[in-house]
């Protein structure tokens, strides 16, 4: 049953044009969403899309890195990162990220509907020169503009925890532009996904100093136990 | 085998730094792994057939201008370690680095020049993505490492602006990517490879890759737009590290943009390549100027002297000629060193007046010597006074920029005066005070000499030397080493 739609493109398609709807509506959710566990539960979510979307496209395509990069993303961002940003904002103690800056949600989601406009109109005009098939192209935007959202992220919030989680989005979005375009070898994408997790923990424990006083920081690191490198 | 022995060296000293147990020795092995750099650099300059590639791959690419690059940031690396050994005994002094972040921070220090050492020798260009990247957290690790509040604020700032711009390149290398795979058959990232069939490559792709990719690199210079965060993190880091970061790390992006350049001339979108990076040069150099001019923070200014430079840099880049080209190299150089000068002297002054402000300054001559005159002559070397090397750099430069746009270079002119009387007003009003004189709240009290510490003074005096020395006299083998990078980059 489930293996005559696996091999079923048209099927295969139409499911991956849904995803990109939810992918969509995760980002939006992203940048209006107070609440720092809920934010994370979506972040998952977003990156369990992309699983999907990944392991989707191997079975239209048969291109075996896809089924690779889906196991890499289901490990790194959908389990390790959220598990990770969790602990630390339960260390920290904040829960919620209330004050915006310069947008309102509101507004925010009217600036991405533009940015999403705008992702359209810049790479229909370039991929009239690639060969790409219309789900490539779909793929490339939703993939553009989920990258620009997460910058938006990174502008209107506030708090570091939130910030990082628009980092995270805007890789995302690269991640799924690459996905649709090109086949980059898989030691890269192993490389970004290392990148990722380095900067993630190094910003988080960053992100612990910065609503205290550095006599404070440097008790809360030790009590913490994250920041332990030296010989007394 | 060079890349085996550079991630060998790396690998060992980073060991040896871990296994440490005084500062002394964390400092010793961090100079013997930057002097191992510069020998294998060297080795690989006067030995080994170059331009080769490396490890029976197509991921390492050894060339005249990666190891150019590699050799000034081994050198600079040298140069901050030498001075970290008693300033950073300083720092832990005064309290403002904790002693068990001792170890932390030698550790980063030689992972980021490990990392910027790989991301030099990269002919992958998302290989050169990583590492630039991983220089860019190592660098904010360093910043942050003084753990105040404003050391992690501008850390934050720098790795959020930084990284998330080189997203924006990855984008262009994927671009890049499906654009080689259209023509050659397979898509490839190998800057040798997209060197040889650029002709080739549709010039409208092309064109919009070379700007996603710009982002990225433009945020790592220090570029307008991207520079908000560079002035911050340069000038809050402990200074050891803002040399590194104006003198080397600053350079990873222009070698990113300098290397897409060279891709991009050989198509029809030259033209509006150079204009795009002149435009963007000129808007970084009135940028930084203008916040030069007024400016009360010592650190401030010569961070913002850095944005200035790299705007340079980009009209260097973009007038496009071999000639331009040659100097534009040299001026890498010239600026990395004078650069560090400035900051190690602004290290001993911040010091001394455990300050960066204009009006904390004073008795400069009498309380630090050394300090004050390296930054009067580090002053007079980077404005681009003659004899120094940045001035036959910045000439050559304009003379070649003459050719392609008149206002372009009065324009630039003009911003150079201001730059200068930035310079000049705050020389005037820090240096010449003293405290003898009643100030508006009578006499101040006079300060006790900060006590210079060993290995702080060798970096500054030798850098005013070699600038002198790279001024008057050009030697042959820098010569016909830059002559080789132009050529291997296509120029001739």
């Amino acid at each position: 049953m489930i293996s005559s739609f696996l091999a079923d493109p048209a099927f295969l398609e139409d499911m991956v044009r849904i995803l990109f709807v939810f992918v969509l509506i995760t980002a939006a959710f992203i940048l209006s969403t107070r609440n720092i566990a809920s934010l994370l539960t979506v972040y998952a979510v977003q990156s369990l899309l992309l699983v999907l979307i990944a392991s989707s496209l191997y079975f239209i395509e048969g291109n075996r890195t896809l089924l690779a990069i889906a196991a890499l993303t289901l490990v790194s961002k959908v389990l390790l990162i959220p598990i990770f940003i969790n602990l630390i904002g339960e260390k920290i103690k904040i829960s919620r990220d209330l004050k915006f800056n310069y947008l309102e949600p509101t507004a925010s989601l009217l600036v991405s509907m533009g940015l999403i406009l705008l992702a359209y109109v810049f790479l229909s005009g370039f991929f009239n020169e690639f060969i790409l098939g219309k789900l490539f192209f779909i793929g490339a935007v939703i993939g553009l503009s989920l990258t620009l959202m997460g910058m938006l992220v990174i502008f209107s919030r506030r708090k570091v925890i939130t910030k990082v989680i628009g980092y995270l989005t805007m890789e995302n979005g690269v991640l799924l532009f690459g996905i649709f375009v090109a086949d980059l070898p898989f030691i890269i994408e192993i490389l970004i996904v290392i990148d990722l997790m380095i900067l993630v923990l190094l910003i988080t424990i960053l992100a612990i100093g910065l609503d205290s006083t550095s006599e404070e920081y440097y008790q809360r690191l030790q009590t913490l136990k994250i920041w332990s490198g030296g010989e007394d | 085998m060079i890349i085996f022995g550079y991630l060998a060296a790396g690998a060992i000293a980073l060991a040896l730094i871990l296994l440490s147990k005084s500062h002394r020795a964390m400092n010793a092995f961090c100079i013997l792994h930057t002097l191992a750099f510069l020998a294998i650099g060297l080795y690989a300059l006067f030995t080994t057939a170059v331009p080769a590639f490396e490890a029976g791959s197509k991921y390492f690419y050894v060339d005249h201008l990666s190891i150019y690059e590699v050799l000034i940031a081994a050198l600079l690396f040298f140069l901050a370690s030498v001075y970290a050994n008693g300033y950073v005994e300083s720092l832990m002094q005064a309290q403002e680095l904790h002693r068990n972040n001792l170890k932390i921070f030698y550790m980063v220090f030689s992972l980021l020049l490990t990392t910027a050492t790989l991301a030099f020798f990269s002919d992958n260009l998302a290989l050169f993505w990583i590492f630039a990247e991983l220089t860019t957290v190592f660098s904010a690790a360093l910043v942050a490492i003084l753990s105040a509040k404003e050391n992690i604020d501008a850390a934050i700032k720098y790795i959020f602006i930084a990284s998330g711009a080189m997203l924006f390149s990855f984008i262009g290398l994927i671009f890049l990517y499906t654009l080689s795979g259209e023509v050659l058959g397979s898509g490839t990232l190998n800057w040798t490879v997209l060197v040889e069939n650029a002709a080739l490559l549709s010039p409208k792709m092309l064109t919009a890759s070379f700007v996603f990719l710009f982002i990225g690199f433009a945020a790592k210079s220090g570029i307008f737009p991207f520079h908000t965060w560079l002035p911050d993190a340069h000038s809050k880091a402990p200074s050891a590290v803002s040399a590194i970061l104006s003198g080397v790390l600053l350079n990873i992006g222009m070698y990113g943009i300098l290397r897409m350049y060279a891709v991009i001339r050989q198509t029809q979108a030259e033209d509006m390549a150079s204009q795009f990076l002149m435009g963007f040069g000129l808007l970084t150099v009135a940028v930084a100027v203008l916040n030069m001019l007024l400016q009360k923070n010592l650190k401030m200014l010569i961070a913002f002297s850095s944005v200035e430079h790299m705007g340079i840099l980009l009209i260097g880049i973009g007038v496009g000629t071999p000639f331009a080209l040659f100097w534009t190299l040299f001026y890498v150089l010239a600026h990395s060193l004078t650069k560090a000068s400035l900051f190690f002297s602004a290290g001993i002054l911040h010091r001394q007046y455990e300050s960066n402000l204009i009006q904390d300054i004073r008795d400069v001559f009498s309380l630090q010597p050394i300090a004050g005159w390296g930054f009067v002559i580090g002053s007079f070397a980077i404005i681009g006074m003659p004899p120094f090397p940045i001035f036959s750099a910045k000439l050559f430069i304009l003379l070649e920029a003459f050719g392609f746009s008149k206002p372009l270079v009065f324009a630039v002119l003009l911003l150079l005066v201001i730059a200068s009387a930035a310079f000049a007003r705050f020389l005037i009003e820090a240096f010449t005070r003293s405290s003898k004189e009643a100030g508006p709240e009578g006499l101040e009290t006079p300060l006790t000499p900060y006590v210079v510490r060993r290995g702080m003074k060798f970096p500054i005096l030798s850098i005013i030397f070699m600038i002198l020395a790279l001024g008057v006299f050009f030697p042959e083998s820098l010569e016909n080493l830059l002559n080789e990078i132009v050529q291997e980059l296509g120029y001739l």
